[in-house]
């Protein structure tokens, strides 16, 4: 192959300068002259039916020029996907606290407030659930609309079911020689973006639209609901995205209602409104990683060969459905782990509840179940006296084997490398010998001790049988020869601009600093499907080389037509055309030739994922088309005398396929095991009676830059020929091994297994949680403050 | 509409004035990193915020001479001193390490820029970090009034979480502390949840001397973010004095220190993780402050 | 009341209350809004700024404060041309943007640091940005780029590129 000249070299981030300059406008900073603040009005109760909402005594507060309700939607501003069961404002009953029920736009804070104080708002208390297994039980108090029910098949609280089926486990777990039959649990996580969301609507001046300016994920979802509820045309409603301050699956979702809101606000008043966040209204109102009961069973030989396994997720949905249904779908998929069994059954359920609601956040629940599964891998290495790389190569799945959903997978699969450097850059050998050793020696007072724990995944690329998977780019050379492009799939922090922009520079030979990507515009992009499952460099990746290929065709026509010669004959030389006599011809004279010769320098490309199924009923087929596969090492330091646990060291290699931006994938890694690392040891998002107890940074907590150490980051580029120049993902990926990892190092430092995440001090010293009598009081004054 | 107005003083006599005009609530703005969170909460907090961040003399750190030659001399911190401040004196780091390190230990670096010694002990949280490194020095909180001066043994002067004997219209002008004798050594543990940014779980200041004998000559242990009152933990302390400090007596210690506490606090929520850990922290404060394990640089447990 | 002070290196006076946080007077009076609000409750570091030299969280400075003071914001960090300083440009070429909410912050803290210390540990780095919260980055990268910059100011030479896997 070519040297490639721009895919894998290093390369500057594409939108970074007006970042650094502290230029970038982000949705919170828009000022437009007219401009009215709104807020919503939102519930304190966890469940409650709505009783009486009357808004027109905020209208006559001064200062205040619109106040909605739900009723000022089409069919009560319904929607949802892939549940339509959530409203832009509450409709006759509000089911998690923070739900919103009124919006109310006005000229000052002080008019917003005595505006939103103006409500007439009368909630009755309705019975709350609060545990999703308690949700299941047939006598529990409903939480929601059960829109699947039928009177064949009363669903209660359940939201829905996944299954996957292979062979029938139960005999040969029945007849294993060994047995191992776990309980694990993961907790709500918070996406912790640091902007909180904010949205801004401006009505057109002819009346007839609204443009909205929303940093969601997905600019054609917000659109779709948007003419859904406002009743509106594609060509009367736009949206576009501004620079997004962090997103992680966190801004899609709920910020629909924003827009929603916000917009039918603007429409109202014939002014902009922007509705912006404090820290508080965001964590008590937005969505959350849902927290998953995992019961694993695995049936092995004492060799170390998996047999079989069984494996049982109760998943909290909360009180609105969300994407919850296809987090769990994934979670029910790779719920086994990255390994060969001969049977294997899944069952998933997930409830509804009144715990805040739950939705997509990086890893989409193969970061709960890979946190459940490869802790029940080293449980299972400890009881075979089997080093835990070991166990996991004798069973991991290698090119053409079957998943345990029996689909047989590619030659590009490459988990066994990713482990094999793992071991190798940390150390591991070594360490587990001498860390092991140490522990076993006794100490003055209590004392620190070491350890290296291991962890690995698989985790399906983009899509898989949620729904339709492709991605469409544009691209057109302007009359000052620049060269914009356009893509239905956005870049919200993780760098796909630039990844579009450096394989669009390769294909067309020319320089980087040429192209323009378009900010998101459902004006000038193509749908493409949400930007989520780090489906962005495969998807708009493939899209933007086809697209590139047909434009890098039509100059190549102008030049040979310039030339005189034949296409063939037409040679490049870094930017310069070079023809049979040898004359260098610039990218400017052949776009102005191919000007005159009446060609269009446009083109557009899509680009299909490969076809998938999935039998729902069944619980078989092929999930996915491919999948990304990675394994990271931790190393720990744990005080036995405290239960304070330091993370000094990680070591990851993700097979990545080909690296395009090579500063961009490793910020991905380790970001994502920045993530990992809070999920492991720190964060948790504490439901009591339905109340978040933390409503901010100073009891939420995050890493800081001395919680993490320098991360080791590797990429296994073996070529994925389906992804662009060979390319695969990242994304998600980067942070799913990294908790596992790091509470089996906990493990080999001090022999205790810690099943329930996060491993805080309490649970790695004394080994449970402690919890404090919870109240409702965060929750109160968060919703005060915002 | 403001909640409240602004007011800069000049001098430590022109805050007394301010704090005291009849008829206004007034209250001291200094780092504002507690004022600005409670007004953020009660919006009727007070009519007037007076800061006393510009004023010189609250910022001073000096030694000041003993009179007599026989007591020590005292070290003085000025109530304004900010958090990086007192970590960046050579004085404090000499004399009292373990309060610079305290100091070192809260927030971060913004949050020590603008956070005060003073403003840590007027405020009193329960898990506020100089505190347990102040009562370890016998330290004294120095109050102005438009009577004069008064002076409190901090641990006297803090009484519960949030509660001190400051006088309605006091400033809080100083902190000070006898240096303490030669051949002493301090250490401070501090438990969070992350490194930075952290609320204390619980914090140790320890403070001890030995005799030409090898035996203890003077011990001072103060638990923080343990017990209600913050005060110096006698009972642990009487254990140890006179004796050859080993690793045995400084694991007796910790459970000493436990029983002192329980004793106290009763069976709390958290007593099932507090006990073992705080007794794991003494006794490991203790081993570092005479010697038996190598010393704990940084200010975590 | 009226609250005058330096701004960037330039006078600035504004009409304010007096009970508004420093960082509302930059954003929402002055119009300059490269100084974001991540929580307003000081955890996340969004919002700093230099206050006569000293990195702080503008959300819990009260307006006022800054008043016969020197405030310098993200604005104020600029190179000779107008463009991007030394720091800035190796926050670009090392990989330490992605989503940029947290960076006017950070590169304020790495400033604040630089001023101090030229010949920081990575370590000293850490702590020094430790009060500026970053979920996308991981923080290595950012760590990368000040460590970078300060063997610039040094006038020393670079040993090695920042390696990349």
């Amino acid at each position: 192959m070519a040297e490639l000249k721009y895919v894998g070299k290093p390369a500057r981030r594409v939108d970074a300068l007006e970042k650094v300059l502290g230029t970038a406008k982000y949705a919170a900073d828009y000022r437009l002259p007219g401009m009215l603040r709104a807020r919503c009005l939102r519930s304190d109760l966890p469940h409650a039916r709505i009783v009486r909402l009357d808004v027109t005594p905020a209208l006559q507060v001064p200062g205040v020029k619109a106040a909605i309700t739900g009723e000022d939607f089409v069919n009560h501003g319904n929607f949802g996907y892939p549940v339509q069961d959530m409203y832009m404002l509450a409709h006759e009953h509000v089911r998690y606290v923070g739900e919103a029920i009124a919006a109310v736009a006005a000229e000052t804070e002080e008019a917003l407030e005595a505006g939103l104080n103006a409500i007439i708002c009368e909630l009755e208390p309705l019975p709350g659930v609060f545990d999703p297994e308690e949700a299941l039980k047939p006598d529990a108090p409903l939480v929601g609309q059960q829109p699947w029910d039928s009177p064949t098949e009363p669903r209660g609280n359940l939201l829905v079911k996944h299954i996957v089926r292979n062979g029938d486990p139960d005999p040969i777990l029945a007849q294993s020689e060994v047995l191992l039959d776990e309980h694990y649990s993961t907790a709500h996580q918070e996406h912790a973006y640091i902007e909180t969301e904010a949205a801004l609507a401006v009505p057109w001046p002819d009346g007839n639209g609204v443009t909205v300016y929303s940093p969601s994920q997905s600019p054609f979802n917000d659109r779709g609901n948007l003419c859904r509820v406002l009743g509106l045309g594609v060509e009367n409603v736009r949206v576009i995205q501004p620079p997004v301050g962090g997103a992680f699956g966190g801004k899609d979702d709920q910020i629909y209602q924003t827009t929603g809101q916000v917009a039918k606000l603007a429409l109202l008043a014939g002014r902009p409104v922007q509705m912006t966040f404090s820290r508080e209204e965001s964590m008590i109102f937005s969505y959350k990683r849902n927290p998953m009961r995992v019961h694993i069973r695995i049936g092995a030989d004492r060799s170390g060969k998996l047999r079989a396994s069984k494996v049982n997720l109760v998943v909290d949905s909360g009180a609105y459905s969300a994407i919850t249904p296809f987090v769990a779908w994934r979670g029910n998929i790779h719920a086994m782990g990255a390994y060969r069994y001969d049977a294997c059954h899944v069952d998933t359920h997930v409830a509804y509840t009144n715990n805040g609601y739950t939705g997509a956040f990086r890893g989409f629940g193969n970061t709960e179940t890979t946190a459940c599964i490869e802790q029940a891998m080293d449980d299972l290495a400890t009881r075979l006296d089997i080093d835990p790389i070991e166990l996991r190569l004798m069973n991991c799945l290698r090119p053409g084997d079957e998943t345990a959903h029996g689909q047989p997978l590619g030659d590009d699969v490459a988990l066994v490398e990713c482990l094999e450097r793992v071991r190798r850059v940390s150390d591991w050998d070594r360490k587990r010998r001498e860390y092991g050793a140490a522990n076993q020696k006794s100490s003055v007072g209590a004392p620190v001790r070491r350890g290296i724990g291991v962890a690995c995944c698989f985790h399906g690329i983009s899509l898989g049988a949620e729904g339709a998977d492709f991605a469409v780019s544009t691209m057109q050379v302007n009359d000052d020869h620049s060269i914009t492009f356009t893509s239905g799939l956005t870049d919200y922090g993780p760098g796909s601009r630039t990844v579009f922009t450096l394989i669009a520079a390769e294909v067309l030979g020319l320089k980087p600093e040429r192209f323009h990507m378009h900010r998101p515009d459902t004006d000038t992009a193509i749908a493409s499907g949400p930007t989520v499952a780090s489906r962005a460099t495969v998807m708009g990746g493939n899209a933007m080389r086809i697209t590139a290929e047909r434009l890098n065709s039509l100059l190549h026509h102008a030049a040979a037509d310039l030339f005189g010669c034949s296409l063939v004959q037409v040679l490049r030389d870094g930017e310069l055309f070079i023809g049979p006599q040898e004359e260098p011809v610039s990218f400017e004279d052949v776009v102005n030739h191919a000007r005159e010769m009446g060609l269009m320098l446009s083109a557009h490309g899509r680009w299909d994922a490969p076809s998938i199924h999935w039998s729902m009923e069944d619980g078989t087929g092929k999930p996915y088309f491919a999948y990304h596969y990675g394994a990271q090492v931790a190393e720990v330091t744990v005080d036995t005398g405290t239960g304070k646990v330091d993370v000094t060291g990680i070591w990851a290699a993700h097979n990545t396929g080909t690296v395009i931006f090579p500063q961009g994938i490793l910020g991905q890694i380790y970001g994502g095991i920045t993530q990992g690392l809070g999920y492991a040891l720190m964060e948790r998002v504490d439901f009591d009676q339905g109340y978040l107890q933390a409503t901010n940074f100073d009891e939420y907590l995050i890493p800081t830059a001395v919680d993490v150490p320098d991360i080791d980051g590797h990429c296994v580029e073996k070529y994925f020929s389906p992804g662009p120049f060979g390319a695969k993902n990242i994304a998600e990926p980067a942070m799913v091994p990294t908790a596992p990892a790091i509470v089996n190092a906990i493990f080999h430092a001090t022999g205790r297994r810690i099943p329930d995440l996060p491993a805080n001090l309490e649970r790695v010293l004394i080994g449970h949680d402690l919890r404090q009598q919870g109240s409702d009081r965060a929750c109160k004054l968060g919703l005060k403050h915002a | 509409m403001e909640r409240f107005s602004y007011v800069r003083a000049e001098s430590i006599p022109h805050a007394v004035t301010l704090l005291n005009t009849p008829g206004v609530r007034s209250r001291v703005l200094a780092g504002g990193t507690d004022l600005v969170l409670l007004a953020r909460e009660n919006h009727d907090l007070c009519d007037r915020v007076v800061d006393i961040t510009l004023v010189p003399e609250l910022h001073e750190i000096r030694r000041v001479q003993s009179a007599t030659g026989v007591a020590g001399d005292t070290v003085t911190i000025g109530a304004a001193a900010s958090f990086s401040e007192i970590t960046a004196s050579a004085l404090i780091r000499e004399t009292a390490p373990l309060l610079a390190e305290a100091c070192h230990s809260v927030g971060a670096t913004q949050i020590r820029n603008m956070g005060t010694l003073g403003g840590n002990v007027a405020n009193a949280a329960a898990c506020a970090d100089s505190l347990p490194a102040l009562v370890c020095l016998d330290a004294l909180a120095h109050v102005l009034t438009p009577s004069g001066h008064m002076a409190w043994p901090v641990a006297e002067f803090v009484t519960r979480p949030n509660r001190t004997q400051l006088p309605p219209g006091g400033l809080l002008t100083a902190l000070s502390y006898l240096v303490p004798a030669p051949g002493s050594r301090s250490v401070f543990l501090k438990l969070g949840r992350r490194n930075a940014m952290a609320i204390s779980r619980l914090t140790v200041a320890a403070l001890g001397r030995m005799d030409e004998q090898g035996c203890i000559a003077e011990i001072r242990l103060v638990p923080g973010s343990a017990t209600p009152h913050i005060h110096r933990f006698a009972r642990t302390e009487a254990h140890m004095l006179g004796h050859e400090p080993t690793a045995a007596l400084c694991e007796e210690a910790g459970q000493v220190a436990v029983a002192e506490m329980s004793e106290i606090t009763g069976k709390r929520w958290s007593s099932e993780f507090k006990e073992p850990a705080l007794q794991a922290m003494v006794t490991r404060a203790l081993l570092s402050l005479f010697g038996l394990i190598a010393n704990h640089e940084e200010a975590h447990a | 009341m009226k609250i005058e002070f330096t701004l960037n290196g330039h006078p600035a006076s504004v009409e304010a209350p007096a009970d508004i946080s420093l960082l509302h007077l930059l954003r929402d009076y002055i119009g300059l809004t490269g100084t974001k609000e991540g929580c307003g409750v000081g955890e996340c570091g969004a919002c700093s700024v230099l206050l006569d030299g000293q990195l702080v969280n503008s959300c819990l400075i009260l307006a006022p404060q800054a008043g016969g003071r020197e405030v310098v914001t993200i604005e104020g960090i600029r190179g000779a041309d107008g463009g991007p300083n030394d720091l800035q440009q190796n926050f670009i070429d090392h990989g330490a943007v992605q989503c940029g909410y947290c960076i006017p912050g950070m590169v304020l803290a790495g400033e604040a640091l630089l001023a101090k210390n030229l010949t920081p540990s990575r370590s000293d780095i850490r702590e020094a940005i430790a009060g500026n919260l970053c979920r996308c980055t991981g923080y290595q990268q950012i760590v990368d780029a000040i460590e970078i910059t300060a063997i610039d100011r040094r006038g020393e030479a670079r040993k090695t590129e920042v390696t990349h896997g």
